[in-house]
């Protein structure tokens, strides 16, 4: 990218030299592997380029940097948490259970919108909402699990649904 | 992102509170007529109605097992902990799933076993190759051996052709025998269930085991010749047994069925298990446990459990 024409002007380029190394560095002091620090980072800073921010008027280009890139960094660990919860189910289960290969992929990529979606919400909240949609318990049952009202349960449900449509939104 | 108006909020809101009053099954034939009126009221209400019961089908449409272990699993503030505990090990099932979608070949099959899996092979000459948990083969049936790449196996071969064991340790000959072999990285334990085995280990001369004999092989050579009782059932049955063991050990060999993480107070490492447990249904081992040992089980997830001393055990 040349930025012959606006010499004064921050650009992309200016922001990816001076900032790439020092973000890749502080993100892999919180992950173990080298590579996904340079993945996020190159993530971190494609983000910047998707997002509307003019760069010209970026004022603190590392604040920002390190916003987008602990949320990615979040995201990350969120995603893999799941990963690996999923591999480990899949791996408990009788092979004539489990999906095909062809759809575990698939599935995965299905429950990580869905685990995105239901982020945020409180442990209890998100509990009450799994069990209801997925083993169809009553809210009666779901009250007796958690030990707390049906009154509460109702509570629980309407802030997931409206948390999930919300973000649907 | 562009952040919803106060009226889309509040319609969503809406539809979210008629949906839980809805599922409660709390609504009177006054509620339904109201909940109604106000979907026909306006057509936002009815969009909003309609994408919730979109998001039902969502969920419905997963396995229920599968989705509820992936999502109801330790929560993200957990982040920091499960940071460290998967640095490490986030690109071996991912490198497991890849193996399990490669198509066997014909001539050199790879099998494998998940951690909690058993799996028996019928091969073309009759014998019968089983795998035992976290294990992996390779098959070659064309100069009939078998590579044990890790994990434990068994063999039955009633034939006179002879299929070669191949381990890190050594080789192990069976013919019109039936054979176990269980390696790890210091060694490999084989045990003689039927007939009679020939074994070269790495270094010094071959041997030959019989029937109830069992041997270590390592690296520096072969241990001594020991009996053990062939008729007591194992894991080729899907049992766990134990006489009069120490909790340490059982527990460490449980833990080998096991996904995720299993740990205990040092304090229990000695208590004594005797039992026959079946190995299909590892929590309810546990539970088996607790309900004969001074013990509790907490589970944070089936995958993270922990066993404390029980605190009013006199």
């Amino acid at each position: 990218m040349s930025d012959a024409a606006m010499p004064k002007e921050q650009t992309f380029h200016d922001l990816y030299r001076d900032h790439r190394g020092w973000l890749e560095s502080w993100l892999s002091r919180r992950l173990s592997n080298g590579c996904d620090a340079a993945d996020l980072s190159q993530d971190t800073f494609l983000r910047l380029l998707a997002s509307s921010q003019r760069i010209a008027d970026l004022q603190e280009p590392r604040a920002y940097l390190l916003t987008v890139g602990k949320r990615l960094l979040s995201n990350f660990y969120q995603r893999r948490s799941l990963e690996q919860a999923y591999l480990a189910a899949l791996a408990a289960m009788p092979e004539d259970c489990a999906p095909s290969p062809e759809t575990r992929w698939l599935l995965l990529e299905t429950l990580q919108a869905l685990d995105e979606l239901l982020d945020g919400l409180p442990r209890a909240v998100r509990r009450a909402f799994l069990w209801s949609q997925l083993e169809g318990l009553t809210y009666q049952q779901i009250a007796e699990r958690l030990q707390v009202s049906e009154r509460t349960i109702k509570r629980y449900m309407a802030q997931a649904y409206e948390h999930c449509l919300l973000v649907d939104l | 992102m562009n952040s919803p108006t106060a009226d889309a909020r509040q319609v969503v809101r809406a539809a979210a509170q008629w949906l839980a009053l809805l599922e409660s099954g709390q609504a009177n034939e006054q509620d339904r007529a109201n909940l109604q009126r106000w979907r026909d009221s306006c057509a936002t209400h009815e969009h909003a109605w309609q994408k919730a019961q979109a998001l039902r089908q969502r969920f419905a449409d997963l396995p229920s097992a599968l989705a509820l272990k992936s999502l109801d699993r330790p929560e993200p503030g957990r982040r920091v902990v499960l940071k460290r505990a998967l640095g490490a090990v986030a690109l071996v099932p991912a490198a497991w799933l890849i193996s399990r979608q490669l198509p066997l070949e014909v001539w050199r099959a790879d099998l494998h076993t998940a951690t909690g899996e058993r799996k028996k092979v019928q091969l073309a000459d009759g014998s019968s190759l089983q795998l035992n948990t976290a294990s992996a083969v390779d098959v070659d049936v064309q100069s009939r051996r078998l590579k044990l790449i890790e994990g434990e196996l068994s063999l039955n071969v009633p034939g006179a052709s002879p299929l070669t064991i191949q381990t890190r340790f050594g080789q192990v000959i069976v013919s019109q025998s039936e054979v176990c072999v269980r390696q790890d990285t210091r060694g490999c334990r084989v045990s003689v269930y039927n007939g009679v085995v020939q074994l070269q280990p790495l270094q010094g001369p071959a041997l030959t085991l019989r029937s109830g004999q069992q041997i270590n092989l390592q690296a520096s050579g072969a241990g001594a010749i020991l009996p053990f009782d062939a008729l007591m059932p194992g894991w080729r049955e899907g049992v766990l047994m134990a006489k009069d063991q120490p909790l340490g050990d059982f527990l460490r060999e449980l833990g080998t069925y096991r996904p995720g993480v299993l740990r205990w107070e040092p304090e229990l490492e000695a208590l004594r298990v005797t039992g026959s447990f079946r190995l299909d249904d590892t929590d309810r081992v546990l539970a088996l446990l607790a309900a004969s040992l001074p013990l509790e089980v907490h589970s944070r997830t089936r995958y993270w459990v922990t066993l404390l001393p029980r605190k009013n055990s006199v």
